[in-house]
């Protein structure tokens, strides 16, 4: 009976036109059911925080920025004899899985690793390729958590992955307007970020584990994914311009020290390996413009490392210094059916290499950028496709990029060990060009299907015999084949 | 003789709803009691949590989330009521509001609800303006809104929603809303996947473009 208080119709004597047609709907339309199909769906669908995983819609940035404190469940609460709160927490932890599987075909097979002449499989098939248990939520008023252990197959271990622990809140403004600020403890730099832009979340989305990898990436976009802990504070006013300060430390992880035993302190054994000295600052700039259907952000965002080479030199002294500055834009349009999303980010980072230069492993300075943009777009959130470009190029440094092919040790330990190449350029430089291009197929809104084709136009410098030893670029192109679950 | 003959038959079923009403109304709970407390908190619950949809003050600059400024309290609250006991049930009722609302108390529901409706809704140059509007297409939308299509059986709606369109004490204000919104509900209505007897009768015979032109018109008077 509740329909029909919306309208309160008491007011037969209103004009009555031609209304035939309510007293047909009075008798034939159905009584509301008490509880619809979804009845056990309490909380908002996937589409309220993203367009289609990962990507954020403007009510998921904003919730993110609030420290994930948006929950439909009764809180358990504690409270003092003075009316005091001390408690208050989710009666169920918001846990999650996701499961990815992978399949993975190489467009020409390497070289064996220990036979001269013979070759590897082509293909490579990932079961699981990850597997991950994630927490996301309210922790307390003002406290949340997205935090995930993953089991990766690569290492056959369970580790901690992207962790985003935040603080956050909302300063009213005498205009009504308001700053949100808050502060974030994460493992990894821009985890904590609200747009698509940035490394962490950015494109592609899903990456096989059956590829070669090139020479170089600029330290924020993997380097320290992981392996540092840092905090940083943020501020935005009215959802639209934002700012953001921090600072890492290096946090290694499955590290040991040989005397201790202990997984610190980090002294010049391998494990500590590229360890960062002091803090290593981060920043953040942002202005994001929503209008319509449309939201535009424009922004940039860097952070300055200097690294101890460790590995048997003293980790004092001489650092490896780079200065990440990026710039980044997303133009994302969210139609009824259609939703379109272009973006991109432009990475340069300068290295001055006092460290490397002194042991002769590298030119006193160089520069290395990344540049990715990709368009996106689903129908219906079911069926999509995304066109990306990924370009690096940096310096040409003979002593950090050898241009003699790469050889491989016997895994006796004894010989000479295998001339392969495939990993190294013969001219010395960095420069690696790639399309992706994706097709998703999302049968419901947390399982994702992804069949990915990356071509590779240069690889390490070069589009044909990029390592000396015959390989072309093309020769690394990947077709990719993945399935997520979430659930 | 058509026209009087249909119109006899809408008294006759304004009569029938009025009584219905009345029968629904003697059950219904009154509101809870707002203090400026209550108000004050749900400003802010507004602005820091509402907005992130609505807009700030309730002034919703994307035709997905309805502009809640100016309308009328007693329909906030009832929708508030049928999201978080997800009785209504259009897609983004369950997408966005059966979460969003889940925690809310009566008290937080009606002070919510007086606090939009208090707001000064959109207008001028600030007002809803859908890119594909044309001319032509709000006129015939203000033919539907203002006359019905007869020849479909489609009442008019300003019979019941008045000729402002501005709301009242039995009717929600639909001046002003986002084009995009009211024709995303008017389709719910349509298919009853949004749940309210009255509007299904209402929009079952209604055409795509007849519904696209009223929500067009709707979006143009403020």
């Amino acid at each position: 009976m509740g329909q029909f208080n919306c309208f309160k119709l008491n007011a037969w004597y209103r004009r009555c036109g031609a209304l035939a047609l309510v007293l047909f709907g009075l008798i034939c339309a159905h009584p509301a059911q008490a509880l619809p199909i979804f009845a056990r769906q309490t909380g908002m669908a996937c589409l309220a925080c993203h367009t289609v995983y990962p990507e954020l819609t403007h009510f998921g940035r904003m919730f993110k920025l609030n420290g994930y404190q948006l929950d439909n469940l009764k809180d358990i609460t504690y409270t003092t004899d003075e009316g005091k709160q001390q408690l208050s927490i989710t009666p169920i932890p918001g846990l999650a899985v996701f499961v990815y599987w992978g399949y993975t075909e190489l467009n020409k097979a390497l070289p064996d690793s220990q036979i001269p002449g013979a070759q590897s499989l082509k293909e490579g098939l990932a079961f699981p390729q990850q597997v991950s248990i994630l927490y996301g939520g309210k922790i307390a008023p003002h406290f949340g958590a997205f935090a995930q252990l993953t089991y990766d197959d690569q290492a056959g271990t369970i580790g901690i992955d992207n962790t985003d622990f935040r603080f956050a809140n909302n300063y009213i403004l005498p205009d009504k307007g308001k700053l949100t600020y808050g502060l974030s403890i994460n493992n990894n730099p821009s985890v904590q970020d609200i747009w698509n832009t940035t490394p962490a979340f950015g494109f592609p989305y899903v990456l096989t584990e059956t590829f070669v990898p090139s020479l170089a990436t600029p330290q924020i976009e993997s380097a320290t994914a992981t392996n540092v802990a840092g905090v940083t504070a943020y501020v935005m006013w009215n959802e639209q311009l934002y700012g953001e300060i921090g600072i890492y430390r290096d946090a290694k992880q499955s590290t040991t020290n040989p005397i201790t035993g202990g997984t610190t302190p980090a002294d010049s054994s391998p494990t500590f390996a590229g360890t960062l000295s002091n803090n290593a600052p981060y920043w953040r700039v942002a202005y994001e413009y929503d209008i319509d259907r449309y939201a535009l952000m424009v922004g940039g965002y860097g952070m300055y490392f200097k690294f101890y080479p460790g590995n048997g030199i003293p980790l004092a002294g001489l650092t490896n210094n780079y200065n990440d500055i990026a710039e980044d834009f997303q133009f994302q349009w969210i139609g009824e059916k259609n939703i379109v999303t272009l973006k991109g980010t432009h990475v340069y980072e300068k290295q001055t290499l006092y460290a490397s230069s002194a042991a002769g492993a590298s030119n006193p300075n160089d520069w290395l950028t990344y540049s990715e943009m990709d368009l996106t777009y689903y129908y219906m959130r079911k069926y999509g496709f995304a066109l990306g470009v990924l370009s690096t190029s940096g310096s040409t440094d003979p002593l950090m990029y050898p241009a003699a092919p790469t050889v491989i040790p016997p895994a006796s330990g004894t010989g000479p060990g295998t001339v392969v190449g495939v990993t190294n350029s013969a001219i010395s430089n960095p420069q690696t060009n790639a399309w992706v291009a994706e097709l998703n197929y999302l049968p419901w809104l947390n399982v994702k299907m992804t069949l990915q084709y990356t071509h590779y136009t240069k690889f390490n410098g070069l589009k044909d015999n990029y390592d000396g030893v015959g390989r072309n670029a093309s020769d690394n192109n990947t077709t990719y084949f993945n399935m997520w679950f979430a659930f | 003789m058509k026209a009087k003959g249909v119109t006899v038959l809408a008294m006759a079923a304004s009569v029938a709803i009025s009584f219905l009403s009345a029968a629904a109304a003697a059950q219904e709970a009154a509101p809870p009691e707002v203090t400026a407390a209550d108000l004050a908190d749900a400003e802010i619950t507004a602005i820091t949590r509402c907005a992130f949809c609505h807009g700030p003050q309730g002034h919703s600059n994307s035709p997905i989330y309805p502009s809640l400024a100016g309308q009328k309290a007693w329909y906030i609250l009832e929708q508030l009521q049928a999201f978080k006991a997800q009785t209504r049930g259009d897609p983004y009722a369950r997408g966005f509001m059966w979460g969003m609302s889940a925690q809310l108390t009566d008290t937080q529901m009606a002070a919510l609800a007086a606090y939009f409706s208090k707001q000064t809704p959109m207008a001028g140059p600030q007002a809803p303006f859908s890119g594909s509007r044309t001319a032509a297409e709000v006129a015939k939308g203000k033919s539907v809104y203002n006359d019905g299509v007869p020849a479909d059986g489609v009442a008019p709606c300003s019979a019941c929603h008045q000729a402002d369109a501005r709301g009242s004490d039995q009717f929600p204000r639909l001046a002003g809303q986002h084009a995009a919104y009211l024709w995303k509900q008017l389709r719910a209505f349509h298919y009853a996947s949004r749940e309210q007897v009255v509007m299904n009768g209402i929009a079952a015979p209604l055409k795509d473009s007849d519904m696209k032109a009223a929500a067009f018109f709707l979006e143009s008077i403020y």
